[in-house]
C-alpha cells in the first residue's frame, strides 16, 4: 500500500528543534566541557612536546592530533574514547523520552510521517556532534597557529578534514546504537546503561579479549616465541577480531590519515618492505585508500544500526 | 752459465755500438780543413775556487795519418792541479784516427785560496810534424750560475678523458751545487695537474737535487671528464734560483662514451599501481665523446616486482644524443602503498650509468570500489527498509 | 445492528468520518472488531467504553497512526491508510494524557507543532496568539510547560487543534484527571468548538461528562460497538425508558393516574405514598397535574434524566463480559 506525501516532510522542523534542544541542553554542555577540557589537556601536552622538538616536520599540524605525552593519550585517542560518550549521551533517550513525555502521538498527529521524526532527530544528533567536532578542529588549528606558528599546508587541512569526516561517522555508529537502544528500551536509564555497557566492553574489554580469543583460535607457535616474535596467524586473528570494535576502526583510520608515513594497517611481511622507502609520506589519496576499509566499516555500521532502529521504530505502536 | 755468456755478449755489443757510431761520424763529408785541432765547446770558463771542474776537450784529427800526440798543459798557476783525463783516467798521449776525434777532459783542481785573477791555461798536443794548442781562459768566481735540465722519457701519452695521464720527468742538476727545484705545469683550462714522487703518492711542489744528480718526479694530469678528443700540450717549468728548464708533455685524449640514465625531463620519480604494469619512460644519454654500442638495460627492483625494458637493448648511441626506452614496471601485488626504490642501469662494455628511481605505488582501487559497494548495499538495505516500513 | 446504524446514518448529511468493518488485530486478538459508524459534520460524538475497549486504537486508525488490519475508514473523504498527511492536516488530535516539551514555553511548543503543520512564520504567530487567547493561556504563554497544571496542558492541547484549524477534533479522554472546575471549563471549550462547526470526536470513560456534551455516543465493548445513538435513544434501548420520575404524594388512585400519562411505562409503588415510574420524556409536569387531579398533596417530585451511567451499569450488568478489560 503506497502512502501519499513525502516521507521527509517536517524533517527540517524536527531537525531545527532537536538541534536547538541539543545545543542548549545542560547535558550537552557537560559533555562538551568534558571533551574540550580533556582534549585541551592532550593538546597542551602535544604542543609542549612539539615545541621541544625542533626537527623539521612537514606535517607539524597533524602531529598535534597524534602526539601523546605520558600520562595523557593523544588528542585523537581522547576523541576515540569520548566521542562514543557524547553520542550515547545524545542518543540514549532519543525516542523513549518522546514516549515517556507522551509527546510522540501528539507530534505524529501533525502532518508528518514518523520517518521524518526519526531522521530529523538522528540528523540533529549527528549535526550536534559534527558542530562540536568542527569547533574542536578549529581549536586545534588555531592553537597550532598560535603556539607552533606554522601555517597549515593544503594537505594537512585535507587530512585533518578527513579526520573530521571519519570522526563524524564514528560518532554516527554510536548515535545509531544509542538510538536503537532508545527504541528497544522504554526506560532511558536502561538504554543508557546498555549503551554504556557496550561502549565499555568495546573500548576497554574487547582489546584485551581479542588477543586471548585469537590465541585460542591460533595457538602461538613456540618457534616464533623463541625468536621473540608473534605468530603471524595469531596476529592476523587478533587484528581481525579487534576490528569488530568501532574504536579500533576509528583508531586505524586515524593512523592512516593523520600519520602520512603509514603504509599499511595490517601485518607486514618482510618482502613487502624490501626496497621500500621508509618514512616517506604517502600521497593524500593513498592514505585515504588505506583508511577506506575502516571508514567503510564505520559508515556501513552507522547505516545498518540506523536501519535496524528505523525498522523497529516504524513497527512500533505509537501507543504502547 | 749460458745466461752469463749472453750477458757478456750483450756487454760486448754495448761497447761496440758507440764505436760504430764514431766510425759513422768519421764518414762525414770531406772538409777543406786539414790538420790537428784541440777543441772545446767553451774555451773560457768560470770555476769556483776550492772545487774541481771538468772541461770537455776534443782532439780532432782532420785528414792526417794516425800518430801519437803527446798531451800537456801549460800555464797552470801554482797550487792548481790540471789533469788531462781520457776515458776517465789520466792520460799523457792521445791518438785520434783520421777524421776522428778523441774526447778528453781537463780536470782542474782549483785551490780555495787561489787568487781571483783570470788565468790562461794552454792544452797542447804535440806530434811529429803537427801540433795543436788550445788556450783556455779560466776565470775564478765565487759562485757559478745554477743549471738545470728537465726531460721526459715518455712525453706523449694517450688515454680516455677518464684515464690518469702520468709522466715521469727527470730533472737534472747540471750545476755545481745542490739545488732545490720547484716545478709548475701549465695545462689547458680545467686540467688538473699534480706532481708526486716517482714512487709515492705524496704531492710535491719542489724537490732538492744534489749537484750533478738527477731525480725523477711524476706529473699527473687529469683532463676534465667532459673533454672532447684532441691533443693537449702541457708545459712543465722547473725553476731553481736563477736557472730554469722547460719541457713539454702532451695528452692525446681519445674519445669515450659516457652514459647517463634519467627519467623523462630528468624526473626520477614515477607512479605505479600494485600488480599493474606501468610504463616509466627512461632516457639514456651519451654525454661522452665516442659512440656507445650495445647498451643493455637492467633494473634492480624490490622483490616480487617485474621490470622489463622496451627495447631491451640500444644498438648504438652517438655522442650528444639520447634515446628513450620504456621501462615496463609491474609492482608486486603485495606491494604496500607508498615509495619504493628502483635502480635502473644502462651498461655498454665498461661504461655504466645507473639511476635510482622512486616509484610511488598506489594500491588498486578495486577494494575502494568494493568498499563503496558495501556502503551501497547498506544504503540499499536502508531503501528497502524505507520501502517496506516507510511512511507511517 | 449495522443495518440499523446505516439507516440512521443515511438520514444524516455529509458523514465526515465513516468506518466500515474497521478491524485491528494484534496476532489473533481483535482489539477493534469490524466496527461501523458514521459521524456527521458538526456533531459531537462520544466513544464510550472501559479502558482497553478499543477506543484509542480506533482513533489511531482514523489518524493513520496504526495499521488497519481490515475494513476501512474514511476521514473527510481521505483514506488515512493511504493519505495520512491529508487527514492529519485537517484533523486535530489531543491524545490521552497529552505531553508537551517541559523545557519549552507554551508558545514554543505550539510553534513547533505549527511548523510541523507547515504554517508560515507570520501565520504561525498569529494563530498561536489567537488560540492561546481562546483557551485562556495567553498570560502564561511565555512560561515553561513544566509549570503547567493538568488542566492547562489539556487546554494547550486544545489550542494546538485550534492553531491547526482542524475540521475534526479528536479528543482522547480529555477530562480524565481534571478537577471539576477544569472539567467544566474544558467542556465549555468543546461546546465552543462545536459552535464553530468543528466535528468533535470524544473518547471517555467519564460518562456523565460525555453525556453533557455529546450528541451521540457509541458504546464500546471488547472491540465492538455495543450500542450507538443519542443518550435518550440508548436509555430506551437499554433501560426501556430514558427518564425515571419519582413522586411522593398522597391521594387516591395516584398510581393509576400516573400510569395514564402518555409516555409513561410502568409505575412502581415503592410505598403507600411513593411511586417510581419510567417514561420516555420528562413527565414531571404531567405527574404534578395528575396529583392535583387526584386532590393529593405533592411532597416531592424528582426526575432522573437518562443517565449513561445507568445505561452502562445496566448494560454491563446484564451482559457481563470478562474479556473486555483483559484486551488492553
Amino acid at each position: 500500500m503506497r502512502r501519499e506525501g513525502s516521507a521527509f516532510q517536517g524533517v527540517g522542523a524536527v531537525f531545527v528543534k532537536e538541534l536547538s534542544d541539543n545545543i542548549s541542553s545542560v547535558r550537552m554542555l557537560m559533555l562538551e566541557l568534558l571533551i574540550v577540557l580533556t582534549a585541551m589537556a592532550a593538546l597542551y601536552e602535544a604542543i609542549t612536546a612539539l615545541r621541544q622538538n625542533t626537527a623539521e616536520d612537514p606535517f607539524l599540524l597533524l602531529r598535534l592530533f597524534t602526539v601523546s605525552q605520558a600520562p595523557l593519550p593523544s588528542f585523537v585517542a581522547v576523541l576515540g574514547f569520548l566521542i562514543p560518550l557524547m553520542a550515547i549521551g545524545l542518543g540514549f533517550d532519543l525516542i523513549n523520552s518522546e514516549h515517556n513525555r507522551r509527546t510522540l502521538s501528539r507530534i505524529l498527529a501533525q502532518p508528518i510521517y514518523r520517518d521524518a521524526l526519526l531522521l530529523g532527530k538522528y540528523l540533529a544528533g549527528l549535526a550536534t556532534i559534527a558542530i562540536s567536532l568542527t569547533a574542536l578542529w578549529l581549536l586545534v588549528i588555531g592553537l597550532g597557529l598560535i603556539f607552533l606558528g606554522v601555517p597549515p599546508g593544503g594537505e594537512e587541512i585535507a587530512r585533518s578534514l578527513a579526520f573530521l569526516v571519519i570522526a563524524v561517522f564514528y560518532a554516527g555508529v554510536w548515535l545509531s546504537l544509542a538510538m536503537l537502544l532508545s527504541i528497544v528500551f522504554r526506560s532511558p536509564a536502561t538504554a543508557a546503561l546498555v549503551a554504556l555497557g557496550v561502549w565499555l566492553f568495546l573500548t576497554v574489554l574487547w582489546p584485551m579479549l581479542a588477543p586471548a580469543i585469537a590465541q585460542a583460535i591460533v595457538p602461538p607457535d613456540p618457534r616464533f616465541a623463541a625468536l621473540g616474535l608473534d605468530t603471524p596467524g595469531t596476529v592476523i586473528w587478533t587484528q581481525l577480531l579487534q576490528r569488530f570494535s568501532p574504536n579500533d576502526l576509528f583508531g586505524e583510520a586515524m593512523l592512516a590519515v593523520l600519520s602520512p608515513t603509514t603504509r599499511t594497517l595490517g601485518p607486514v611481511f618482510l618482502d613487502q618492505i624490501r626496497g621500500a622507502v621508509m618514512g616517506a609520506p604517502l600521497p593524500f589519496g593513498q592514505s585515504v585508500m588505506i583508511a577506506w576499509p575502516q571508514t567503510v566499516g564505520l559508515i556501513a555500521c552507522t547505516i545498518v544500526l540506523f536501519v535496524a532502529g528505523y525498522v523497529l521504530f516504524q513497527r512500533q505502536e505509537v501507543r504502547a | 752459465m749460458r745466461a752469463l755468456d749472453v750477458a757478456r755478449l750483450v756487454a760486448t755489443f754495448g761497447l761496440a755500438v758507440p764505436l760504430a757510431i764514431s766510425s759513422v761520424h768519421a764518414a762525414e763529408p770531406p772538409h777543406d780543413i786539414k790538420g790537428l785541432y784541440m777543441m772545446t765547446d767553451y774555451p773560457a770558463v768560470t770555476v769556483r775556487p776550492g772545487t774541481t771542474s771538468n772541461i770537455s776537450l776534443r782532439l780532432q784529427n782532420y785528414d792526417l795519418g794516425p800518430q801519437r800526440y803527446k798531451l800537456s798543459v801549460e800555464g797552470v798557476p801554482s797550487g792548481w792541479t790540471a789533469t788531462l783525463l781520457g776515458g776517465g783516467q789520466p792520460v799523457a798521449a792521445a791518438m785520434p784516427a783520421p777524421d776522428s776525434s778523441v774526447p778528453l777532459q781537463l780536470r782542474l783542481d782549483v785551490p780555495a785560496n787561489a787568487s781571483l785573477a783570470e788565468q790562461t791555461l794552454t792544452v797542447k798536443a804535440e806530434g811529429q810534424g803537427s801540433e795543436a794548442t788550445l788556450p783556455i781562459v779560466v776565470a775564478l768566481a765565487k759562485e757559478l750560475p745554477a743549471k738545470l735540465t728537465v726531460s721526459s722519457k715518455l712525453p706523449e701519452l694517450r688515454g680516455s678523458p677518464k684515464s690518469n695521464f702520468e709522466y715521469t720527468l727527470t730533472i737534472k742538476n747540471d750545476s755545481g751545487r745542490n739545488l732545490v727545484a720547484s716545478f709548475a705545469a701549465a695545462a689547458p683550462q680545467n686540467f688538473e695537474t699534480s706532481f708526486t714522487e716517482a714512487y709515492g703518492t705524496q704531492e710535491l711542489s719542489s724537490i732538492p737535487i744534489d749537484a750533478g744528480q738527477s731525480k725523477d718526479i711524476k706529473l699527473k694530469v687529469r683532463p676534465p671528464s667532459a673533454i672532447d678528443a684532441g691533443h693537449f700540450p702541457v708545459k712543465v717549468t722547473v725553476n731553481a734560483e736563477d736557472a730554469s728548464a722547460q719541457t713539454e708533455v702532451a695528452l692525446d685524449v681519445a674519445g669515450q662514451p659516457q652514459l647517463q640514465l634519467s627519467g623523462r625531463d630528468g624526473l626520477l620519480s614515477a607512479r605505479a599501481v600494485a600488480a599493474q604494469q606501468s610504463t616509466i619512460p627512461v632516457v639514456v644519454t651519451n654525454s661522452g665523446t665516442a659512440p656507445a654500442d650495445n647498451i643493455e638495460l637492467a633494473a634492480t627492483a624490490p622483490s616480487g616486482w617485474k621490470v622489463t625494458f622496451q627495447p631491451a637493448k640500444i644498438e648504438r648511441l652517438v655522442p650528444g644524443k639520447d634515446t628513450e626506452v620504456q621501462a615496463l614496471v609491474t609492482p608486486s601485488d603485495k606491494s604496500l602503498a607508498g615509495d619504493y626504490q628502483l635502480a635502473m642501469r644502462a651498461t655498454s662494455r665498461g661504461e655504466t650509468a645507473s639511476s635510482q628511481f622512486r616509484v610511488t605505488v598506489s594500491t588498486s582501487t578495486v577494494w575502494g570500489m568494493a568498499g563503496a559497494g558495501v556502503i551501497g548495499v547498506a544504503l540499499l538495505l536502508m531503501l528497502g527498509a524505507v520501502a517496506r516500513f516507510g511512511r507511517r | 445492528m449495522s443495518e440499523q446504524q446505516n439507516n440512521s446514518a443515511a438520514t444524516r448529511p455529509a458523514a465526515v468520518i465513516a468506518a466500515r468493518d474497521l478491524t485491528k488485530r494484534y496476532g489473533k486478538t481483535s482489539v477493534v472488531d469490524a466496527i461501523n459508524f458514521d459521524i456527521a459534520k458538526g456533531e459531537v460524538f462520544g466513544l464510550l467504553g472501559p479502558n482497553g475497549a478499543g477506543k484509542t486504537t480506533t482513533i489511531l486508525m482514523m489518524l493513520g497512526l496504526t495499521e488497519i488490519s481490515a475494513g476501512r475508514v474514511s476521514v473527510l473523504g481521505f483514506d488515512p491508510a493511504r493519505q495520512p498527511l491529508q487527514v492529519k492536516r485537517r484533523v486535530g488530535y489531543l491524545p490521552d494524557a497529552v505531553g508537551f516539551y517541559d523545557h519549552l514555553t507554551a508558545v514554543e511548543n505550539l510553534a513547533y507543532a505549527a511548523k510541523l503543520m507547515g504554517l508560515a512564520m507570520a501565520e504561525r504567530s498569529r494563530r498561536i496568539a489567537a488560540a492561546l487567547t481562546r483557551v485562556r493561556l495567553l498570560d502564561v504563554a511565555e512560561k515553561r510547560v513544566a509549570t503547567f497544571s493538568r488542566g492547562m496542558r489539556q487546554r494547550l492541547g486544545l489550542a494546538e487543534i485550534i492553531v491547526k484549524r482542524a475540521e475534526i477534533a479528536i479528543l482522547d479522554e480529555p477530562t480524565s484527571g481534571l478537577d471539576p472546575q477544569a472539567t467544566i471549563e474544558f467542556l465549555d471549550l468543546i461546546r465552543e468548538l462545536k459552535a464553530e462547526g468543528v466535528t468533535v470526536l470524544l473518547s471517555s470513560h467519564m460518562l456523565d461528562q460525555v453525556q453533557r456534551v455529546c450528541d451521540r455516543v457509541a458504546l464500546f465493548r471488547a472491540g465492538k460497538i455495543a450500542m450507538m445513538g443519542s443518550v435518550a435513544e440508548l436509555s430506551v434501548q437499554v433501560l426501556g425508558a430514558g427518564f425515571v420520575v419519582e413522586v411522593e404524594a398522597d391521594g387516591a388512585g395516584i398510581a393509576r393516574r400516573l400510569a395514564a400519562i402518555p409516555g409513561v411505562g410502568n409505575v412502581e409503588t415503592l410505598a403507600d405514598d411513593r411511586f417510581r415510574m419510567t417514561a420516555d420524556r420528562d413527565v414531571r409536569a404531567d405527574a404534578a397535574r395528575a396529583v392535583v387531579a387526584a386532590n393529593g398533596a405533592l411532597r416531592r417530585l424528582s426526575v432522573d434524566e437518562p443517565s449513561l451511567e445507568a445505561i452502562y451499569a445496566h448494560y454491563f450488568q446484564a451482559t457481563p463480559s470478562g474479556g473486555v478489560r483483559d484486551a488492553a
